[in-house]
């Protein structure tokens, strides 16, 4: 468990070149949100492809990365993203042009074409960029400061964020109880056998003990929650500011522009 | 129960605090209905707690204690479903006419269950959330972490997440917040029953110290007396219908009404036990001692027992049967870089019919072992037989014939629908015809007095039924080697005494009983075998009076029963190889 990163420990200063870390996790989320947004609706792979590659900057040189995380974004998605364009293109219905030099493969009637696989391509390419751009939020902010900033600056109601963030204690609890209660419904011979349907009945089985277990255990966090006050106010002294700066409107502004010229410069220039 | 409620209040401040006329607590003719309950748990009690002053809460389980302690912070009837009849009032605020929020500058509460209580990701954190919640400025609020924090020790550990603190140094840091809450009077519902014994030192040495300070009033209930009595000023006990029974000093309420309280099933510290133990054997005990060192006193007054053979060791060539043999067992845990080897090769032999008590500090790997030897885990093959059986080898069928285990949470291991299906289960793995099920399915209602239960949902039985239940479904398939991991873990006296009382049973009809367990009395009263482990690897295993009388449990880092320690204390020597309640006297 102590080697386990510590998702509550304050994020450690990086530097200045490491600027994301020291950005509103806010402005991580509204600057890209609109570049999210369109890549649902484009068709463009050039455009995907260079939303992935500025998200992907932007991580390599504004983000802290541990190797599990490099490994991630330069090997594992990659990869996915091949598969995905191989597999999304079996299913497009793309005909090869008319030279009927594009067919890279056929079997029997069916007939696979560099076409397809650009169709393919764009839409795997599509899904890695919006992965991309969620990652420069998600790899550089803590869930707490999250809850603080929608606090601070959205006005969320505080009980709502404060006791998300304590339900998320429960996570390793709950992942601990599910290991035992796996063991004793094995042990005991509890539906055993291979194959999906004695999988869903040993499923079904592990429900009834983790939810009356959890369900106790929230009532108990809730009651200690009460007992310190909770909810005494409408609102609640705040130590850690999490403000939204100059700098913080500063990149958001920045990345609609970006966002902009590149949807521009695509519309534009001739393909 | 004759209502006797011993002369009227008159606080003791023998630690130079300062008495004060008014009380910081009244509760008067309070009575708690659960919702959907027919029956007040507390039932019409009225006491009050002086500024200052140490209360002790003291009842059988289902007297309504638990209840109790939620109404004095309002949190009955504000956040649990219940009715409250009667009236509790804090510095003269009535709890009904306020809300909890209000009261927590009053009243303040550390539970029972560590984990329950903690909310944010570090110490300093934790500690800070009572004190932000009230809207202080945040200069205030670092005072009085920081305060709070020094107070229990924890301050240089401040930023780090509790999830890395013991039991005891969780429990520790629920004192801290309630601390920080700045309330004259702090309820603590049963703070040690989760921790080891290690931990209850801790909790104990800082809720020494804030009693020694003063400033704070304290309401405690707390079932192990042996380390609480010494802090207490008052006694409070609720009868099993929930009803107020005494009220008193210590000396008034636990000598002066031993009798009733034995008969109530209120639990007693071990010196008292054994100061009745003593005076029935016909010993000459003019007062009953209350903490160890009033014990070591009566006994030295005494002529040393001598022992009897037959009851503190059993003869050798009593057990000539290995039952379980584990040898070169290395278990590692974890994954990728985080792996570590928890056993480091353990070589054991547990005699067929002995009663072996695993015991050791956290993280010595008393867990690990037992579910190795029981199959719940698999270790490598070859390193443990179960009576001829490798269970890793072995199915749920073979295994449920062979060893049956317990686990903690009884909880975790129920799987049908129906108390008596539950049982019924172990022998349809047998493939047993439906005439012989029935048959033994009742038998085993029966043993273990759930016979009214038999249609009902085994989640919805009490604690004591639902523990009755996880051993009966563990022997039912005939299972000759009976493992249970922690089975008095969080459970008041009462029930841990009847269950060590079955095990028992079982165990004089010749199974072979090894239980992983902090509680080290039970120990000694109970176990032919200790099992003494550290650090993944058997420090020491003998019998159970050789072990104690060794001083192995203290090499392994424990710290020696309440009656060993006593009994060792002792001028003549004679009195240290005695360490059983059963050695110094009948039950009566």
């Amino acid at each position: 468990m102590t080697a386990r990163l510590d998702p509550y420990a304050d994020a450690p200063d990086r530097g200045a070149l490491r600027f994301l870390h020291r950005l509103n996790p806010l402005a991580k989320i509204a600057g890209p949100l609109p570049a999210m947004i369109a890549l649902v609706f484009t068709r463009d792979p050039a455009v995907c492809a260079a939303l992935a590659v500025l998200a992907l900057l932007l991580l390599v040189v504004g983000a802290h990365l541990s190797g599990r995380a490099l490994l991630g974004l330069f090997v594992l998605l990659p990869l996915v993203t091949a598969l995905l364009s191989f597999s999304f293109g079996l299913w497009a219905d793309a005909a090869p042009d008319a030279t009927g030099s594009g067919i890279l493969f056929a079997v029997g009637d069916y007939r696979f074409t560099t076409a397809a696989l650009a169709v393919g391509a764009t839409t795997a390419l599509r899904l890695a960029a919006i992965v991309l751009l969620s990652l420069l939020a998600g790899l550089t902010s803590t869930g707490p400061d999250l809850v603080r900033a929608l606090v601070q600056q959205l006005h969320v109601p505080y009980r709502l964020g404060y006791t998300a963030l304590a339900a998320y204690r429960f996570v390793p609890r709950f992942g601990y109880e599910l290991d035992v209660i796996r063991q004793a419904h094995r042990v005991r011979g509890m539906a055993a056998g291979r194959g999906p349907l004695p999988a869903v009945r040993r499923h079904l089985g592990y429900v009834v003990p983790l939810l009356a277990s959890g369900i106790r255990h929230a009532e108990r966090v809730a009651l200690a929650m009460d007992s310190r006050a909770f909810g005494a106010h409408p609102t609640r002294t705040e130590r850690h500011l999490v403000p939204f700066r100059a700098r913080d409107c500063t990149f958001t502004l920045a990345f609609w522009l970006a966002t902009a010229a590149l949807y521009a410069a695509a519309a534009l220039l001739p393909h | 129960m004759p209502k006797l409620v011993c002369t009227p209040f008159r606080p003791p401040f023998p630690k130079g605090r300062m008495p004060s006329t008014s009380p910081l607590l009244r509760v008067t003719h309070a009575r708690v209905r659960h919702e959907g309950n027919a029956r007040h748990t507390p039932d019409d009690v009225s006491f009050e707690v002086a500024p200052g002053e140490v209360v002790l809460l003291l009842g059988p389980s289902g007297s309504g204690k638990s209840t109790l302690a939620l109404a004095l912070n309002g949190l009955v009837p504000h956040a649990v479903p219940a009715e409250l009849e009667g009236t509790v009032e804090v510095a003269g605020i009535r709890s009904t006419e306020t809300t909890v929020a209000e009261l927590s500058a009053q009243v303040s509460m550390v539970f029972q269950d560590p984990d329950a209580q903690i909310v944010t990701g570090t110490l300093l954190d934790e500690v800070c959330f009572g004190p932000e919640n009230l809207l202080l400025p945040v200069a205030e609020v670092l005072a009085r972490a920081e305060a709070a924090l020094r107070r229990v020790g924890l301050w240089e550990r401040r930023s780090e997440n509790p999830d890395r603190l013991s039991g005891g140094g969780r429990q520790r840091l629920a004192i801290a917040c309630a601390l920080a809450l700045r309330s004259p009077l702090i309820v603590l519902d049963e703070p040690t029953a989760n921790l080891d014994p290690a931990g209850i030192e801790e909790v104990y040495a800082v809720l020494g110290e804030l009693v020694r300070e003063g400033g704070h009033a304290i309401v405690l209930i707390e079932h192990n007396l042996d380390a609480a009595i010494a802090l207490v000023d008052r006694v409070v006990v609720i009868d099993g219908l929930g009803r107020l029974a005494f009220d008193g000093t210590p000396d008034a309420v636990l000598r002066g009404q031993v009798d009733a309280l034995m008969r109530m099933g209120v639990w007693l510290p071990t010196a008292t036990l054994a100061g009745l133990r003593l005076r029935a054997a016909g010993h000459e005990v003019p007062v009953l001692p209350l903490s160890p060192g009033e014990l070591t006193a009566v006994l030295n007054g005494l002529r040393p027992i001598v022992p009897d053979a037959s009851a503190v060791h059993r003869a050798p060539g009593h057990h000539p049967a290995i039952a379980v043999r584990v040898r070169g067992l290395r278990v590692s845990k974890g994954r990728g870089a985080a792996r570590t080897e928890v056993l480091h090769g353990i070589d054991l032999d547990l005699p067929a019919g002995s009663f072996t008590a695993i015991v050791g500090t956290n993280g010595a790997g008393k867990t690990t072992l037992l579910q190795a030897i029981a199959g719940v885990s698999l270790p490598p093959r070859g390193t443990v037989d179960v009576l001829g059986l490798d269970p890793t080898r072995a199915d749920a069928r073979t295994l449920a014939r062979t060893v049956g285990f317990v686990f903690q949470n009884p909880e975790h291991q129920f799987i049908r629908g129906t108390v008596a299906e539950e049982l019924a289960h172990g022998l349809q793995l047998q493939h047993l015809d439906r005439a012989a099920i029935d048959e033994r399915v009742d038998r085993m209602l029966d043993r273990f007095g759930l016979e009214a239960q038999r249609g009902e949902h085994p989640f919805l039985l009490s604690g004591g039924q639902k523990r009755r239940l996880s051993v009966g479904t563990a022997l039912i398939a005939g299972a000759p080697v009976l493992a249970l991991d922690e089975p008095t873990f969080g459970q008041d006296r009462e029930r841990a005494a009847h269950l060590l009382d079955i095990l028992k049973q079982l165990n004089d009809e010749g199974r072979t009983v090894v239980v992983v367990t902090h509680d080290l009395q039970l120990v000694a009263d109970y176990a032919s075998h200790v099992v003494a482990m550290q650090e993944g690897r058997v420090r020491t295993h003998d019998e159970t009076g050789a072990v104690l009388a060794s001083g192995a449990l203290e090499e392994a880092g424990l710290l020696a029963p309440p009656l060993v320690r006593a009994l060792r204390a002792t001028a003549d020597p004679a009195w240290h190889c005695l360490s059983r309640l059963s050695d110094l006297g009948p039950e009566r």
